[in-house]
């Protein structure tokens, strides 16, 4: 190969088991040995070592970031109960998991389901709702407000590279920190404090997310020691697109367009690093710094030509860069790229680093070759750089050329599937979870928890964080996240509803977008973490008035090193758990993203992340004014508790904050959940319902308050009117956190024809809200009452967070 | 009836222009979203529209200051045409970044003299904040009263008011602070300031309510011919009933936005 | 080489100083008894004084609420502070780490009239006061003005 002056060649066809390790340690591949041999078989086919570009390339390809090799892989599987063990093997998880659920289901509605940047279901007969939720935990540990903002900034691009293009209208971000509160002296060496981690982060996000004029309408925070140095920043964004966009084709001959930001060192190695562990001495060129407004006049550009059909496809430059953009767009048909063209920030990078680099702000074009001066003016006219820098052939060949030298050459077809699959084990233990000794407290006890759970980290107020961000630019955020029945107070809101008139003229409909987390759960049981995440969101989402049969959720899973078989296995016992509940609540899987090796190191000992899996949901509703929002409206009206209430404290925020052993974890039961969410849309729907607030972290007292303080309202409570399961004492009722419940208040005058609605479904009056402003929780047979104003359980929970 | 034409003046940044174009359109006009390099390429395409709209962002990233190099580009490349434009009369909106962008180059309060006297620097709080707020539609201070009367409502663009309303608001930088205190007495003498930030009674509100320290609560001015508009709170934000947190209206559909943008295109009809 | 500087003018609120004061307070630093900020930009290139006051007053600096100090310098370093209860950390960019800012005021400058090409570089300037340790110093540096992965840090 003729390449000497513009890149190097590696020899790699002599080297020992021993040195191919060694290669790729030196140089961040990130591949296993097997991989490195396969690499080493296919050049000594081709008789010739093989050059930097190539073997970077190969490297970036297979990367678990772009490839999800573990996932896709085979796990030997090993699950232990009760001293009986069960084994299964996967040929590959996420397909016979989450993704086969979505198969199953085989909903009408779901347009594009894990095979493009996003998934995208129905919004109406013309227009679609494109959804996308990624992570961006490694870059954000190290610098907290470029990691981010390039987080938030990649995901919007794979909204607008979803199809032809979508135009993004929401975002939503779930972050995952350690205690703000620690000591700096007890942060790791070469750390940032979780602090400065939090202020960061969400610094990053506002200021990527507001300059795009995205509104952020969702999310939630999630705090434990775990995560001190390995923070985890999921960032989402959804967007509408025309149903005839939702296709990209690429054709022999395309001309290969890059649009957008210029290519520098930055983000060197990006897709390789997130294998990587963390430690003190972290690659420094892994760290993208974004730019907002580059990429918003990609947007607005970008769009003007979709609709003239300029282009046939389109994708974004994420992890790997050009090298993973251009290669998935020729995967088929071959490319031929001249890297000389490609604009760069500053001269001096190598061939290799042009072709890898994660500059942020590009996107890739395949043009048509009669088009080319027809997209290049448009993007000119708004001053964005747009250049051609090669075609896409018919050789089925990656060829790169770096000033008239061939410096790369290979097959695509080893590219994308010479990847040999790892077999790795895995093996899960299902710990026996037992009931807690009973929680006796007395009234000034539980009113004391109350105000504990209150101000806990994970369930106080985010308001310092949510205002910060612009959650009503496009004027179409109908559901906010903070709600309140003036605008002086706010409570948590469950759920967002846009409504999206600006762009889909005349249109009624809205979208609802949800979220559900608790790693605390997974620290005892990943499969009910993982069925209590989706419960939740679902539930959040069906809290302000979606259609469970019009749901659609994504999962994003960050675990730790896989290699390890516990921590895999936990893992599986997760995905499981997506199948199970996936089909029976009939909601289809629509896209998904996993970021393993969540690892760190301190002081040579390291420490996998407690496992997190994100649930985000998206529903489509007919009619975005039959929604409601969480605070109490008026006195007089009744308050009603849907579902049933069992003894489940197991990693409850009361288990927490009392320090407690045992408690059994909360299980998921769809036969009743399902049915009772089809019934509180029903009722939301015909208007019988005033607020609705979900009830989860912190129980039912929490959910309660929230109400009462949020609404400026009173309420009276029979604690002994709430449904339960066995016997359990008050303080058990007031914070076990059992899923499938709902508070929801009714004006008398509806309470027939809502009584009809939830006529064979487990619920009951417990309550009347008052003008007072006093929350009364009462229990005559434990001779149990307590009281205090909703002012002061509003500030219990608003404080906990000022910075 | 003759169709109301407005230019929705757009930049690298910009970001409340679909919004703010379907606001005019629910009031009856035709508005058109057109980028700065056109309107530069030809400048006398501007006197082709009735109402000239600013709005909101962050243009050019709100590098420097928001709004900075926004107005200094206009300035430069489209200073004259634009005073033309507000000395005819017709009117001119500037929302959040727009508002910044009229302080900036002058255009605001003094549309005759188009010199910077005043600017919207950063909030107390030092950070940007996205919240609803109470404005008091004050015309006058010293009168202490205010008038559904259109005639003693100097600016076009905020009649037909009650004296409370609220919108919501989403910026970093809006803290109103005029060059001297004369120039204050004087705009409050001359009934340029139009909104002022307040509590539900209408009284002195604390911040957040106040949410950036401006001087006297001034969240919105006008020139003295009130035909050019400027405020920090989002009117497009609020067209709908169903925008608003409480689903508040004032006839069953509609937001008290609505009436800003209805007001200009009245005026033109 | 042109550095201007653009702080707060007497009687207006610096309100970044008076935040970062408040964060290194929430560092548990209590020694520090006032901040104040300045906005600090490098302009390089073939230009005459007269521009650069011009770049300094009709677009770096609040005709309002800042004031401008232009300072020619020849080969880079300036004086280290003036008193002993003062001290001045300096945070800049490394060199390739993208820097947003200095690409819009190369347009801007463009866009006053100005025709000769020009670099900038932006960077914050945090004057403290108080008797600190180089100790304080470097810790308020590092653990809340500077992230030195991407930005170096000067203390004065």
């Amino acid at each position: 190969m003729n390449c000497k002056t513009n890149c190097a060649i590696i020899e790699i066809l002599p080297l020992s088991d021993n040195q191919l390790i060694e290669l790729s340690r030196k140089n961040v591949l990130s591949l296993s040995l097997e991989e490195m041999k396969a690499v080493q078989n296919y050049f000594r086919r081709l008789k010739r070592n093989p050059t930097d570009v190539e073997l970077e390339t190969i490297a970036q390809t297979w990367s678990e970031h772009c490839k999800h090799k573990t996932l896709t892989g085979v796990i030997e599987y090993t699950e232990e109960h009760n001293g009986k063990k069960k084994k299964r093997v996967y040929e590959n998880l996420l397909k016979e998991t989450i993704f086969e659920a979505t198969m199953e289901l085989d909903k009408k509605w779901c347009w594009s389901v894990f095979k493009d940047n996003a998934g995208v279901i129905e919004f109406d007969s013309e227009n679609g709702a494109a959804f996308k939720v990624e992570t961006h935990n490694h870059p954000s540990a190290l610098e907290p407000y470029g990691g981010s903002a390039t987080g938030i900034g990649g995901v919007i691009r794979d909204i607008l590279g979803v199809g032809l293009g979508a135009k993004p209208v929401a975002n939503t971000d779930v972050f995952c920190f350690g205690n703000p509160n620690t000591k700096l002296s007890d942060v790791p060496d070469g750390m940032h404090h979780p602090k400065r981690i939090a202020k960061g982060v969400v610094s990053g996000v506002r200021d990527y997310g507001n300059r795009m004029g995205i509104p952020t309408v969702n999310g939630s925070v999630y705090f434990d020691d775990g995560y001190m140095a390995n923070p985890l920043v999921y960032c989402g964004t959804m967007g509408i697109m025309p149903k005839k966009y939702i296709n990209k084709t690429v054709k022999s001959g395309d001309l290969i367009l890059v649009v957008g930001g210029r290519t520098g060192r930055d983000g060197i190695h990006g897709a390789t690093f997130s294998s990587v562990q963390l430690d003190k001495e972290s690659d420094v060129s892994a760290v993208q710094i974004g730019n907002p407004i580059v990429e918003k006049k990609v947007l607005d550009t970008m769009l003007k030509a979709r609709d003239l059909n300029l282009y046939r496809a389109v994708t974004d430059c994420g992890a790997g860069g050009l090298s993973s953009a251009i290669g998935e767009l020729g995967e088929k048909t071959g490319a031929y790229v001249e890297l000389d063209k490609v604009p760069l920030k500053y001269d001096g990078l190598s061939p290799w680093e042009i072709w890898i680099s994660e500059a942020q702000e590009r996107m890739v074009f395949a043009v048509p070759a009669k088009n080319k001066k027809r997209i290049i003016e448009i993007f000119e006219k708004e001053n964005v750089e747009a250049v051609f820098v090669g075609r896409f052939t018919n050789d089925k060949k990656l060829t790169l050329v770096y000033n008239k030298d061939i410096v790369a050459d290979m097959d695509m077809e080893f590219l994308h599937n010479g990847v040999p699959k790892p077999v790795r084990p895995a093996v899960y233990k299902i710990a026996d979870e037992k009931e807690q000794k009973p929680v006796k407290m007395s009234a000034a006890e539980i009113l004391k928890t109350l105000k504990s759970a209150l101000s806990d980290l994970n369930v106080c107020s985010k308001e310092w964080i949510v205002r910060q961000y612009d959650h009503e630019v496009q004027g179409q955020t109908v559901i906010k996240p903070l709600q309140g029945t003036s605008i002086e107070v706010s409570g948590p809101g469950d759920a967002a509803v846009i409504y999206p008139y600006t762009l889909v003229k005349g249109t009624k409909k809205g979208i609802v977008l949800s979220n559900g987390l608790n790693p605390q759960y997974g620290k005892i049981n990943t499969y009910k973490m993982a069925s209590s995440a989706i419960e939740e969101a679902l539930r959040n989402a069906v809290a302000v008035g979606a259609d469970i049969e019009k749901i659609s959720v994504l999962d994003n899973f960050c675990w730790g090193n896989p290699n390890k078989p516990e921590i895999l296995g936990s893992l599986v016992r997760a995905a499981n758990a997506c199948y199970d509940m996936s089909l029976a609540f009939g909601v289809p899987f629509i896209s998904g993203k996993d970021s393993l090796h969540n690892e760190y190191s301190i002081g040579g000992k390291k420490y996998s992340i407690p496992p997190a899996l994100l649930i985000s949901a998206m529903g489509v509703i007919p009619d975005a004014a039959n929604t409601v929002t969480m605070p109490f409206k008026q006195s007089g009206n009744k308050v009603f508790i849907l579902g049933v209430t069992r003894n489940e404290l197991g990693g409850s925020v009361l288990s927490k904050i009392k320090n407690m052993k045992g408690g059994v974890v909360p299980s998921v039961y769809p036969a009743q959940s399902k049915p009772l969410m089809k019934s509180v849309y029903d009722a939301i729907n015909k208007g019988l319902v005033e607020s609705c607030h979900d009830v989860s972290e912190g129980g039912l007292a929490v959910a309660i308050s929230e109400m009462a303080f949020s609404g400026q309202k009173g309420v009276k409570i029979n604690i002994d009117a709430v449904p339960v399961i066995k016997s359990l004492t008050p303080a058990e009722i007031l914070f076990s956190e059992s899923n499938g419940r709902f508070i929801v208040e009714v004006n008398p005058e509806n309470e027939k024809k809502f009584k009809e609605i939830f006529k064979g479904v487990k619920h009951a009056e417990i309550g009347i809200i008052t003008e007072d402003n006093k929350v009364i929780f009462e229990s005559i047979k434990n001779k149990i009452k307590f009281s205090e104003k909703s002012e002061v359980l509003f500030n219990c929970w608003k404080n906990t967070i000022n910075w | 009836m003759k169709k109301v034409k407005v230019l929705i003046l757009r930049t690298a940044g910009t970001n409340c222009d679909y919004e703010t174009q379907a606001a005019f359109e629910l009031c009856g006009a035709f508005a058109e979203r057109v980028h700065i390099n056109a309107l530069i390429e030809n400048k006398n395409k501007i006197f082709e529209y009735d109402i000239l709209a600013f709005p909101g962002g962050f243009s050019y990233g709100d590098d420097i200051a928001s709004g900075k190099i926004l107005a200094n580009e206009i300035k430069n490349k489209l200073g004259d045409k634009v005073k033309k434009f507000a000395l005819s009369g017709r009117p001119i909106i500037g929302i959040c970044n727009g508002f910044q962008v009229l302080v900036k180059m002058g255009l605001l309060p003094d549309s005759k003299l188009f010199k910077q006297v005043s600017t919207l620097s950063y909030n107390d709080s030092d950070k940007f904040e996205c919240r609803w707020v109470y404005l008091k539609t004050v015309r006058n201070e010293e009168l202490g009263v205010r008038n559904l009367n259109t005639a003693e409502i100097k600016c076009l663009w905020s009649r037909n008011l009650p004296d409370i309303i609220t919108l919501p608001v989403a910026h970093g930088e809006g803290k109103f602070i005029p060059e001297s205190k004369s120039l204050l007495e004087s705009l409050n003498k001359s009934n340029q300031i139009v909104f002022r930030y307040c509590d539900k009674n209408g009284l002195q509100p604390q911040y957040p309510l106040d949410p950036n320290g401006s001087m006297r609560q001034i969240a919105g001015i006008s020139n003295d011919k009130g035909n050019v508009f400027g405020l920090m709170p989002h009117p497009e934000r609020y067209v709908y009933a169903l925008q608003h947190p409480s689903r508040e209206s004032f006839n069953g559909e509609h937001g008290w936005g609505k009436v800003i943008f209805q007001n200009a295109v009245d005026y033109v009809k | 080489m042109y550095q201007i500087e653009i702080s707060s003018k007497k009687g207006f609120k610096d309100v970044h100083g008076e935040h970062t004061l408040s964060e290194i307070s929430g560092l548990g630093i209590k020694q520090v008894e006032k901040v104040s900020y300045s906005q600090v930009y490098e302009i390089h290139g073939e230009i005459n004084p007269a521009q650069a006051n011009e770049i300094a007053e009709e677009l770096l600096s609040d005709k309002i609420t800042e004031k401008p100090l232009v300072k020619k310098i020849e080969t880079g370093g300036s004086r280290s502070a003036v008193n002993s209860k003062l001290s001045v950390i300096e945070v800049w960019y490394k060199k390739g780490v993208t820097d947003t800012v200095s690409e819009s005021v190369a347009k801007a400058v463009k866009d006053l009239g100005i025709k000769e090409e020009i670099k900038v570089k932006t960077g914050h300037k945090y004057y403290l006061y108080g008797n600190l340790s180089q100790k304080i110093l470097n810790t308020i540096a590092t653990k809340l003005l500077a992230n030195t992965l991407i930005q170096e840090y000067k203390i004065k």
